[in-house]
């Protein structure tokens, strides 16, 4: 086996909301499994057989809990078995992001014991590799977004937002994304925005944006997608100059502004005080700088803000280490 | 009031850990400096340490990989790993650590994919390459980024 699929597969064993995987035979034989429950197998192999000759990305509502199945290559299905509750969105996303790792991968046919029937793997193997060129789209998923807004208007908008570039938008791991005007338009196949965007971040894109909600922050997109948080933020600040997504603005002139310009592309690496412990407990004197222990400011910050000497501030940090303060590390842009 | 083991140690690390940040332009390129240094303290430890004499000559098969991890871990923690898992993938052994050194009382946010404790597989690789073993050993989660232990994974060549 290639070496790393197993560092594909890792993801998903680490994975809290999956439940169980397995890599399959293109006929349904589980070849590698992790907790995938044996009295799923039947109907897998019964689903898969049912569309073998258009087997694209596909999801089966089990009582254990939501099954996606997507082909890898010719030989090879990958079936994940996620919990119940996930939003059928991020289950695929998900599966694709494995789906992703597993590119370029050259995974060897399933071994000897695996042909008895060959005469039979044969026939599947053909009819799934005539159409293993439409994996990439995925009706599941594109039949779910609607297209809300005539084209006509789409075109003149996105004629305004074009002269922003990415620096002018300002995203951090907490920021929250919002959607745009032409965030349907971006999620419709074979719309200029979409193929715009597949050309420069593939179905990267894609399932970043299906996790704009409002209500997810850049951090928890890229942790549900096990992405770094640089490449989502790349992404975003792209969307948002084509009017995708909503982001902050840069104000110009800031100091921040200045600051990102002139570190590396990761950020600069900052350790934060944050307090998580009863307030009521800090005496006085060292409130006002608990108190702003928010994990977002660093030490220097608190310092100036406060306008008290730094060793006086870092006295109060340590002081508090046994109630509930801990330093979080973190890069800031 | 968390205890720290070592503050000593940990605090040259984190010194490392933050120049390497400051100086990588992306997640990547710190996790191979931090395995950069590893390989280089590994041959300062394999040179200073009784792991030559405590492991067998030849190592080959993969309880020998196994069995040199666990020799590796009593030098240099004077502890086991919570587990060394030879079964689940093969081709390659899997170590978890539930109180790694490296990470302790380390948090970190939105950094996904980096490896605070990308140290040690520099440190192991290069102790694997004295032994005669082809191996490849990259951090695939750490506690610093909120997983519940730490875990190395050792691909076997």
């Amino acid at each position: 086996m290639s070496k790393d699929l197993e560092r594909a597969l890792s993801k998903l064993r680490f994975d809290d909301q999956v439940l169980g995987y397995s890599l399959m035979t293109k006929v349904g034989r589980p070849f590698v499994s992790f907790a995938f429950p044996d009295e799923l197998f039947p109907r897998v192999k019964d689903s898969i057989n049912l569309y073998k000759k258009d087997l694209r990305l596909m999801t089966i509502d089990t009582d254990k809990g939501l099954v996606v199945l997507s082909p890898v290559d010719d030989n090879w299905i990958l079936t994940v078995l996620y919990v119940p509750e996930l939003q059928l969105g991020l289950a695929i996303a998900k599966t694709k992001n494995v789906l992703r790792l597993l590119e370029g991968i050259e995974l060897p046919p399933p071994p000897e014991e695996f042909e008895e029937s060959s005469e039979e793997n044969l026939q599947v193997l053909e009819s799934i590799a005539v159409n293993a060129s439409a994996v990439e789209e995925t009706p599941t998923v594109s039949g779910t977004i609607a297209l809300d807004t005539p084209p006509t208007i789409l075109e003149a908008a996105s004629a305004s937002v074009e002269k922003l570039s990415p620096e002018d938008f300002s995203v951090s791991p907490s920021t929250i994304p919002e959607r745009g005007p032409q965030y349907s338009t971006s999620l419709t196949l074979d719309s200029n925005l979409n193929s715009e965007m597949k050309t420069l971040y593939r179905n990267f894109g894609f399932d970043v944006l299906m996790l704009v909600d409002g209500r997810n922050t850049v951090t928890n997109i890229a942790d549900s997608m096990f992405q770094p948080t640089d490449r989502v933020i790349d992404l975003l600040k792209w969307s948002a100059t084509r009017g995708i997504i909503i982001v902050p603005r840069v104000v110009e002139g800031s100091v921040e502004q200045e600051k990102s310009r002139s570190s590396g592309s990761m950020g600069k690496y900052v350790k934060c005080p944050m307090f998580e412990g009863d307030l009521e407990k800090v005496s006085g004197d060292d409130l006002t700088i608990i108190r702003l222990c928010d994990g977002m400011k660093t030490p220097e910050q608190i310092a100036e803000v406060t306008s008290l000497p730094m060793p006086k501030v870092l006295q109060a940090l340590a002081k508090y280490r046994k109630s509930g303060l801990k330093m979080i590390g973190r890069t800031i842009k | 009031m968390p205890k720290v083991e070592n503050p000593l140690l940990l605090s040259f690390y984190a010194y490392y850990v933050d120049k390497v940040l400051s100086e990588t332009s992306n997640i990547d390129e710190a996790n191979q400096k931090l395995r950069d240094l590893g390989h280089e303290i590994g041959q300062q430890i394999y040179l200073n340490t009784e792991i030559v004499e405590k492991t067998k000559d030849s190592v080959t098969t993969r309880e020998d990989v196994a069995k040199l991890i666990d020799v590796v871990y009593k030098v240099l923690y004077d502890k086991k790993p919570d587990d060394v898992d030879m079964k689940t993938a093969r081709g390659s052994v899997r170590i978890s650590d539930k109180d790694c050194v490296w990470c302790q009382e380390v948090n970190l946010e939105g950094m996904r994919g980096f490896g605070y404790c990308e140290i040690f597989s520099g440190i192991l690789e290069t102790i694997l390459e004295f032994k005669g073993v082809d191996a490849k050993v990259f951090q695939e989660m750490s506690r610093a980024t909120g997983a519940e232990m730490c875990t190395w994974n050792v691909r076997l060549g």
